[in-house]
């Protein structure tokens, strides 16, 4: 059993693999000399490089035949340009709302309740600042911390979340340039945003100490179905100067991956998960930025 | 020609410049996906997905851009994507496979005990590996056989660089604990570390 914290640090794989700094590699070095336990591990990680170096890598098709895959390639290829000739644009994939409709349990509808009502005390409210203030800066309070890097131009209170509106169904939050709304853009990102909010709101429902691997399986699909397109709208929002829906985006991004990628369906990732995704205060911030217009 | 051009002559629809590169680039791209997949099947459902990818975003390659990075990241997210839409049946096959490869490990060829034995753990390593969950795998195989370093790993998965040396740390020590496992005489697996030198 390991009693070393350097080696329980994975300070020793880290060496290895030499992604410490100077100073960090030089600490490991000088405590290799004394700590057998380390050396040990650092023995078994060069065993392994020489064991795998000592494999054969295979780098293609069996007899090394590249026509049988070149010809499938060919073809989807050809697929494909046929596809672009009719759908000029590709579009998110659509989904299979019957089926969500089924799966979702109760929970999730509660929640999907409570934020509905969210939405609209926040719409409720946008109205009235709206009117009450200048058009250029609406703060919405939600406990969660900034989500622009740009300073709130009223002294708003500590972890209340900000969204500039520089014009009405705008998130623009780059510096004074002109405003670039794409109409076609904003239309795709808020139906994805939609559909992905199905995903936050299952996972954020359920109670990690009830459900099973199966109870959320579907939103792990689910999730993985929306994370290219997720990226894909990140980038766009980048290029288009939409910090504040870049940032949403990118958070929204990072549960997708973790819900998609885990590989354990076990109540301790759905919990961290869960974690993530208070934390991130993304199902708040998914609304602001929904209410407000993308 | 340079990719650069290959990839502005692909984009424009010249069909000799996509093969082009896809010749160039097929078995780096192929190698990655039989070490995450294991098999022949899935490295080349997974090489095909890659070249799929590449041709659709062939509009949105930044030419400033490091063309394998680019190709890197595509590659890490097939076999992410590979890898989820298997049903938990064919993922159980994974392990399967791994099996099958120790029970159909042919006999050493003769030569020095050392090498032989280094050929051992390698078949061991490989079918533990296989048996990685995928995330720790892809990590593993992209640190250890790409030599990606952990922040262009996370970079390209969207993860933090914590994240991802995590995964490294958990796939090392399950390898780890395969390796001590097969290691029955340690000395003479000491000797595999350190080139015959015990």
């Amino acid at each position: 059993m390991t009693t070393c914290a350097v080696q329980t640090s994975a300070a020793i794989e880290l060496y290895f693999y030499d992604e410490l700094d100077a100073s960090e590699r030089a600490f490991v070095g000088q405590h290799l000399r004394t700590c057998r336990e380390c050396r040990a591990a650092l023995d078994e990680l060069t065993m392994i490089r020489a064991a795998l170096a000592s494999r054969s890598e295979i780098a293609a098709p069996p007899g090394g035949d590249w026509a049988p895959f070149m010809a499938r390639l060919e073809a989807a290829v050809a697929r494909e340009r046929q596809r672009s000739k009719v759908v000029p644009i590709t579009r998110p994939r659509p989904v299979d709302r019957a089926r969500l409709r089924v799966r979702h349990n109760l929970a999730s509808y509660v929640a999907m309740a409570a934020i509905l009502t969210l939405a609209t005390t926040s719409v409720v409210y946008l109205a009235r600042t709206r009117g009450a203030r200048p058009p250029e800066t609406t703060t919405v309070t939600t406990g969660a911390r900034p989500i622009t890097e740009t300073p709130p131009p009223t002294p708003a209170a500590a972890g209340s979340t900000v969204i500039e509106r520089r014009a009405p169904s705008s998130v623009d939050t780059s510096a004074a340039g002109p405003e670039r709304t794409d109409a076609a853009f904003a239309s795709v990102s808020e139906q994805h945003f939609e559909r992905s909010k199905l995903v936050v709101l299952g996972l954020a429902a359920k109670n990690p100490s009830e459900a099973s691997a199966e109870d959320w399986s579907y939103e792990r699909q689910l999730a993985s179905s929306l994370l290219d397109d997720t990226r894909l709208y990140r980038h766009a929002a980048q290029e288009r100067g939409m910090k504040t829906l870049a940032g949403v985006l990118s958070d929204l991004e990072l549960v997708l991956l973790q819900a998609s990628m885990s590989d354990e369906r076990d109540r301790a990732t759905l919990e961290r998960i869960q974690r993530l995704i208070r934390k991130r205060d993304l199902m708040t911030k998914m609304n602001a930025v929904t209410t407000a217009g993308i | 020609m340079v990719d650069s051009d290959l990839i502005t002559r692909a984009a424009g629809g010249d069909p000799a410049a996509f093969q082009a590169l896809v010749e160039r680039h097929r078995s780096m791209v192929y190698r990655v996906a039989y070490q995450f997949a294991g098999n022949h099947h899935d490295a080349e459902d997974i090489a095909q997905e890659v070249f799929i990818k590449i041709y659709r975003s062939l509009d949105g390659f930044r030419q400033d851009a490091q063309l394998t990075s680019w190709i890197y990241r595509i590659v890490m997210n097939a076999c992410i994507d590979h890898r989820r839409r298997q049903s938990p049946a064919v993922s159980s096959a994974f392990g399967d496979d791994a099996d099958q490869t120790l029970r159909n490990m042919p006999e050493e060829t003769p030569g020095p005990e050392e090498r032989a034995y280094a050929g051992e753990l390698g078949v061991v390593l490989e079918g533990a590996i296989a048996k990685l969950p995928p995330g720790q795998r892809l990590v593993f195989v992209m640190r250890h056989h790409q030599g990606l370093k952990l922040g262009e790993i996370a970079e390209a998965l969207g993860l933090a660089e914590g994240t991802v040396k995590r995964q490294l740390h958990a796939a090392v020590h399950r390898l780890r604990d395969a390796l001590r496992a097969t290691s029955a005489c340690p000395e003479r697996a000491r000797g595999v570390a350190t080139g015959g030198r015990v």
